[in-house]
């Protein structure tokens, strides 16, 4: 269970979150949306001990994440990009992530199974396309197959096949008792997946709910999205 | 699936040893760890057969194998430095840095961990390479060399594989301190040789210095009264290292990513 | 011409470049502080004679590191990856679909990085001259119209140390390499001057050509290369350096 609790973070004058509340649970698919620069990739690095809140909280299993007894098998993250340098392996990278969390090598190519990486591994990341690089950094984050998984723009830079791929397996993820974050500004893509959503504008949560309770009166999400927010970044 | 709470001390010693083999992995699997390696090796060979080639010609004050087989280590050492700054630096390449604090969000224990794994790495390929130089040296002055007792052969041999450690150490604190591989390398590479030198020349405090505590591990003393030892040399490098390594942790502690 | 101006524009925009130009001017200046107050110790003290004639020059010589960086960050810059969520974009993809022209595009370069560097010559030769004034006052040498050549000459080693590194750049796309090198290569004792002592060809390598342009008292015994002489030889390696870099930069992938 994913806890955040008034999350407050300035960076010099300027307020990134004003107070941003809100819960995902397990055996549920959340989804985090708002427009760009809303505070969504803010609120998600604070969860993963990334950068530090001014006040507030943000916990996983009630701690913070720097003191989970084993992050890697807990919570596996999907943030920007591949999160691979450029001029290592698919395969090398998976290696050295594996070795960080004690797992044995076999695990490297089971995982590189699942997103369909298993003829790119043993090319230079530098070399991958942007979809490539999105499924490198899922099959990172499924390494030691954690319990809550925390997706930033999960289908930023893949194709409809991989699209359809990524909603079918969190769904299924979340089916067997998992939790997962998601953020997204795509919003025909997430009121597919999702069965909780918090909306959230200019650093505040703006509504918070399961799907139906926020879509509400609109005939779609989309629409109730526009009604809530200043309808997109300045 | 919360695993029963096993102590405190076996899970960070277990955390340890999971941390230094991420980091040996990603430093070895690195293209440019061997190229720079390699290069600084080859440039020091190169470097080598001209202090030789001078020697021969008696251009050189001393022709003394050791001596001139390790007269290139002051330049060599800039391959290190090099090396030591994309140790760390590298983290910042694709978002890996996000990965890296993911998987391992203790980060004085991750830090620290890159550190030992950059010198379990250097220190065989210091020696070879400050040993190559010596044999290299042995092998082209032929019959004009000095003779070379063990104790100098050895004693120099250390201290130079200790100064490029030591070296390159820092290098990768003060990259992990500034992020940006060429800052970092203008930063070190200005003050080791621009900026040390002169300022040995200048001042007598300068001897305390990294850079000249580190030629004091290698090269043949001055015998004025004041002069740095080896000995003395290696703890003042070694006190300059563990300086650089605590600011660069406390600093990646505390700071966003 | 824009391309020029757009060129000047993007090296006077990127903060490395200013950093270049304060290493420029501080470090001779701090340096010739430096060895001129230590030079007026020993006259004080009775134990040396006037300043060499070299005073501000053999400074200059080491300034040359800002000309090193400027000349590399020009290049390097336009090879920085963005992060991925920016796409992963490099700024010569952009500078290349601006200007569709490669050779235009690298001569309107190395015309700005020639500018840049011969403005941070002209004013850290002023820096230096000025604080060697003041440290040494009256046992200054004085400046008179024998200096005039060699501060040209300062600033000609340093257009062309830059576009030195600049065209190192070029060729390898990435800036530490070339930037290790050439700092390495300013040192006291410099690779090249060692070089010397081996083989009297050495004396051809640009740097220990160029410096003859300003320094007169050279440790380096027998070749007689004149001022005049350095110029050309120098001129002769960046030519020919930049006719490679050209070439290169036309004919491969971005």
């Amino acid at each position: 269970m994913i806890t955040v609790d008034r999350l407050v973070k300035r960076r010099g004058s300027k307020e990134i979150l004003a107070g941003i509340s809100f819960r995902a649970r397990p055996g549920r698919v959340t989804g985090f949306l708002g427009p760009n620069g809303a505070g969504k990739s803010s609120t998600l690095r604070i969860l993963l001990g990334l950068d530090r809140a001014t006040s507030g909280t943000a916990l996983i299993h009630s701690v913070p994440f720097a003191r989970l007894r084993d992050p890697l098998a807990t919570v596996g993250a999907v943030l920007d990009g591949s999160g691979a340098h450029r001029a290592r392996t698919g395969r090398a990278h998976l290696r050295w992530v594996a070795r960080s969390a004690g797992l044995p090598r076999t695990r490297v190519d089971e995982v590189l199974e699942i997103v369909g990486l298993t003829d790119a591994a043993s090319k230079r990341v530098g070399g991958y396309s942007l979809g490539m690089g999105r499924r490198l950094a899922l099959a990172t984050a499924l390494l030691a197959d954690p319990e809550i998984l925390i997706l930033d723009e999960p289908v930023n830079g893949l194709d409809p096949d991989g699209i359809r791929w990524i909603r079918t397996f969190l769904r299924e993820r979340a089916a067997s008792g998992r939790t997962v974050l998601l953020s997204s500004h795509l919003m025909g893509e997430l009121a597919e997946t999702v069965d909780d959503v918090v909306v959230v504008d200019g650093g505040r949560v703006v509504a918070n709910g399961t799907l139906e309770e926020v879509t509400g009166a609109y005939r779609t999400l989309e629409d109730a999205f526009f009604a809530l927010t200043t309808g997109g970044a300045p | 699936m919360t695993a029963v709470p096993a102590p405190a001390a076996r899970t960070r010693g277990r955390d340890a040893a999971r941390a230094l083999a991420a980091e040996l992995s990603k430093l070895v699997s690195l293209p440019a760890t061997w190229l720079t390696l390699g290069g600084a090796a080859a440039v020091n060979l190169i470097l080598t057969f001209a202090f030789a080639l001078a020697g021969l010609r008696g251009a050189t004050g001393t022709t003394s194998a050791v001596d001139i087989g390790l007269a290139s280590i002051g330049y060599t050492q800039a391959g290190f430095v090099v090396l030591g700054v994309l140790a760390a630096c590298s983290e910042y390449d694709g978002g890996q840095i996000r990965t890296t604090l993911t998987a391992m969000p203790r980060r004085a224990l991750q830090l620290t961990a890159k550190h030992l794994a950059v010198v379990i790495v250097v220190l065989p390929a210091a020696a070879i390479t400050a040993a190559s130089g010596v044999v290299f040296a042995t092998g082209v002055l032929g019959d004009t060399a000095a003779p070379m007792t063990p104790d100098r052969v050895a004693g120099a041999l250390s201290g130079a594989t200790g100064c490029l450690v030591l070296t390159t150490s820092i290098g990768t604190a003060v990259g992990a301190l500034v992020r940006r591989t060429l800052a970092a390398v203008v930063v070190l590479l200005g003050y080791f040789f621009v900026a040390g030198p002169l300022l040995r020349d200048h001042t007598p405090v300068a001897r305390y210095l990294p850079d000249s505590a580190g030629f004091a591990l290698w090269f043949p003393a001055a015998d004025e009264a004041g002069a740095v030892t080896p000995a003395q040399g290696a703890l003042l490098l070694t006190a300059w290292a563990i300086v650089s390594i605590v600011v660069a942790v406390s600093a990646y502690h505390r700071r966003d990513v | 011409m824009r391309a020029l101006a757009a060129e000047v524009s993007k090296l006077a925009s990127l903060p490395a470049a200013w950093i270049a130009a304060a290493a420029g001017v501080l470090v001779p200046g701090v340096i010739a502080a430096i060895t001129a107050s230590s030079a007026l110790g020993a006259i004080t003290r009775g134990a040396g004679t006037t300043a060499g004639i070299d005073t501000g020059y053999q400074e200059l010589a080491f300034g040359v590191v800002g000309a090193i960086i400027l000349g590399v960050v020009a290049m390097s810059s336009e090879y920085f990856t963005d992060s991925a969520e920016s796409g992963g974009g490099r700024q010569i993809t952009t500078s290349l679909t601006a200007v569709p022209s490669r050779l235009r595009l690298l001569l309107a370069k190395t015309a700005a990085v020639a500018i840049a560097s011969a403005l941070l010559a002209v004013a850290a030769s002023a820096v230096t001259m000025s604080v060697i004034r003041v440290v040494l006052g009256e046992h200054a040498p004085a400046l008179g119209t024998g200096d005039v050549p060699r501060l040209a000459g300062v600033v000609c080693y340093w257009v062309y140390t830059a576009l030195l590194a600049f065209g190192v750049t070029v060729l390898t796309r990435h800036g530490v390499v070339p930037l290790a090198v050439f700092v390495v290569n300013t040192s006291v004792v410099t690779v090249t001057y060692l070089l010397t002592k081996i083989t009297p060809l050495a004396n051809y390598l640009p740097d220990m050509a160029g410096v003859r342009m300003f320094i007169r008292e050279l440790d380096v015994g027998t070749a007689g290369i004149g001022p005049l002489a350095g110029c050309l030889v120098m001129t002769g390696w960046v030519a020919a350096l930049l006719v490679i870099a050209v070439v290169a930069f036309t004919r491969r992938d971005a």
